[in-house]
């Protein structure tokens, strides 16, 4: 493991216990991606236009990198390039802030093409704006061309820019092919059910817990990158659920426009379960929850709610109705369980069949002959087929979506 | 269910050398993630030859919210009360007082900001055609 150096500037008089929580998710962000923190440094004022830092402070910084052998030095707070090529500067190490280490967190688990293109995407953003700033710095004392003597081509910034191109190209190409299958899917009365919530809530667990699965799961931040979808039975009725990534404070935006083909599987869901984990303190979830409403706020449409308090057997049960009685007001249709202890877990499919779109029950009656066994066949694929009983005709008790109803009735009328 | 009030003010930069604010208040029952029901909507006018500052907006805030359920909590956005801390802002109001948070409030104030600006545009529009125009209330 990497030794790496956190660092945290506060403004002064902000409020300690939320620069407390930053701070810590800083350190779990670094262990995710396969570092050891050495060390951190602490710092409240405002921010410095060269160092971010006071520059005492960071001169401070370089002894301890120095003194505790560290590779890198990683910045909570969001570092301009001019900042970022100071400190390099001084520090002699590399400099990263939170969201380059989310990056990397995300390069890591990358596995299939689609993520290491999004993840690719992601960093080029990030990289664009600074890097005209970084070859300006780098050029300073330098005579442009060859021996000094032409001008210099300012190629980088172009060959970034046509990388970009090239990545949203090919993301379209599966976009495209994820939305024809979300529509056919939709086509065939399959709802989408889409786990959200803050990293590392218990989503991969209550996947699966839901399903039987071996998704990857771990205490750990962005256990999850790539979405994984599974069709599931409840109680009659098919659904698909995807497990998705979850979400940080402060996800920048263009972090979640590259991600925007991972993160439309919970934008177009029919019902998102919001998962929360319900064994933190009460200050913690109130400021994931808020974080959650932020990034579901621009871009849910219409989809139903269901908040899945999950790790329910970790805490009591006094404790458990205080918090939900001072959050109450930030957690739709709340559904207890434990993921782990699979309790909970029926009257969480209970809640979802309760959202889905309701279905047209009907008896419809067939005349008996081998095409109406065949038509049969198709009821049980296509809808919920409550009984059948064979006499002079074939009567049968079902619920389905109102296509196969219009289908159907066409049919018995003939 | 929950009763708020949705405040937003739209106008808050200078037009011919004034500013024309006008600010809407929509008392709503909302539950996390949507809202349930939409029962009164006031909108008043204020106008001002100096930028409005923080006071300045509890005062509208505090008027255009008159006559509605006293006991609903008023959600503003943080930009609106300058971004001042929770705590700072709500000690500023008689009634109590929250930034958006749920699903449910943002919407509520998405319709507010809606509102406001709808209803700006039309009291601009009444304001050049009647002779003698309408101001409302004279902050400063």
């Amino acid at each position: 493991m990497k030794k790496v150096i956190v660092v945290q500037r506060v403004d002064p008089g902000s409020d300690e216990l939320k620069n407390k929580r930053q701070l810590t998710e800083l350190k779990e962000l670094a262990y995710a991606a396969n570092y050891s923190v050495v060390g951190e440094v602490i710092q409240s004022r405002y921010p410095d236009k060269k160092y971010q830092l006071g520059k005492g402070k960071v001169q401070e910084l370089a002894l301890a990198v120095g003194s505790l052998n560290a590779e890198k030095v990683i910045f909570c707070n969001e570092l301009s390039s001019m900042q970022l090529y100071h400190i390099t500067d001084i520090c002699k190490c590399a400099v990263i802030d939170k969201f380059q280490l989310i990056l990397e967190i995300f390069a890591l688990r990358a596995t299939t093409r689609r993520a290491k293109l999004q993840v690719e995407l992601a960093r080029l953003e990030y990289e664009i704006p600074r890097a005209r700033i970084i070859v300006s710095h780098l050029k300073k004392e330098e005579r442009p061309g060859f021996m000094g003597l032409g001008s210099y081509e300012d190629s980088y910034e172009q060959d970034i820019k046509g990388r970009i191109a090239r990545i949203k190209d090919e993301l379209s190409h599966v976009q495209s092919h994820n939305d024809s299958l979300r529509s056919f899917r939709h086509a065939h009365g399959l709802s989408l059910v889409a786990l959200a919530g803050y990293t590392n809530a218990g989503k991969s667990t209550l996947f699966n817990s839901l399903m039987d699965e071996g998704v990857d799961v771990a205490d750990m931040l962005f256990t999850t990158l790539s979405p994984v979808a599974r069709s599931m039975d409840v109680m009659g009725r098919k659904v698909i659920l995807t497990d998705t990534v979850g979400f940080i404070e402060d996800l920048p935006h263009w972090l979640i426009d590259a991600f925007r083909s991972t993160l439309n599987e919970i934008f177009l869901a029919d019902i998102i379960l919001l998962v929360v984990d319900a064994s933190e303190p009460l200050d913690i979830m109130h400021g994931k929850l808020l974080t959650c409403h932020d990034t579901l706020w621009e871009q849910v449409h219409g989809a139903s709610m269901i908040t899945v308090m999950n790790k329910t057997d970790l805490i009591s049960h006094e404790d458990l109705n205080g918090k939900m009685e001072a959050l109450g007001y930030l957690v739709p249709n709340p559904v207890l369980i434990s993921a782990k202890t699979m309790k909970g877990l029926d009257e969480l499919r209970q809640a979802i069949r309760d959202k889905l779109p309701v279905w047209k029950r009907k008896e419809i009656s067939m005349p008996l002959s081998e095409h109406s066994m065949s038509v049969l066949s198709w009821l049980f694929k296509e809808g919920v087929v409550h009984s059948v009983k064979y006499a002079d005709q074939i009567l049968v008790d079902l619920e389905a979506r109102e296509e196969v109803m219009n289908k159907i009735q066409s049919f018995s009328a003939k | 269910m929950f009763d708020i009030i949705a405040v937003d003010i739209s106008g808050r930069h200078m037009e011919n050398g004034e500013y024309f604010m006008v600010c809407v208040a929509v008392s709503f029952s909302v539950s996390p993630d949507h809202i349930d029901k939409t029962h009164q909507v006031n909108i008043r006018q204020f106008t001002s030859i100096n930028a409005p500052e923080i006071t300045d907006v509890v005062t509208m805030v505090e008027k255009t919210v008159e006559g509605l359920d006293p006991r609903a909590t008023i959600v503003m956005e943080a930009g609106d009360m300058f971004n001042r801390p929770q705590w700072l802002a709500a000690s500023m109001f008689s009634r109590d007082f929250k930034y958006q948070e749920s699903l449910g409030e943002r919407r509520a104030i998405e319709i507010a900001h809606h509102i406001s600006v709808s209803a700006r545009r039309l009291l601009k529009i009444k304001c050049s055609l009647s002779l003698q125009s309408d101001k409302g209330d004279i902050i400063n």
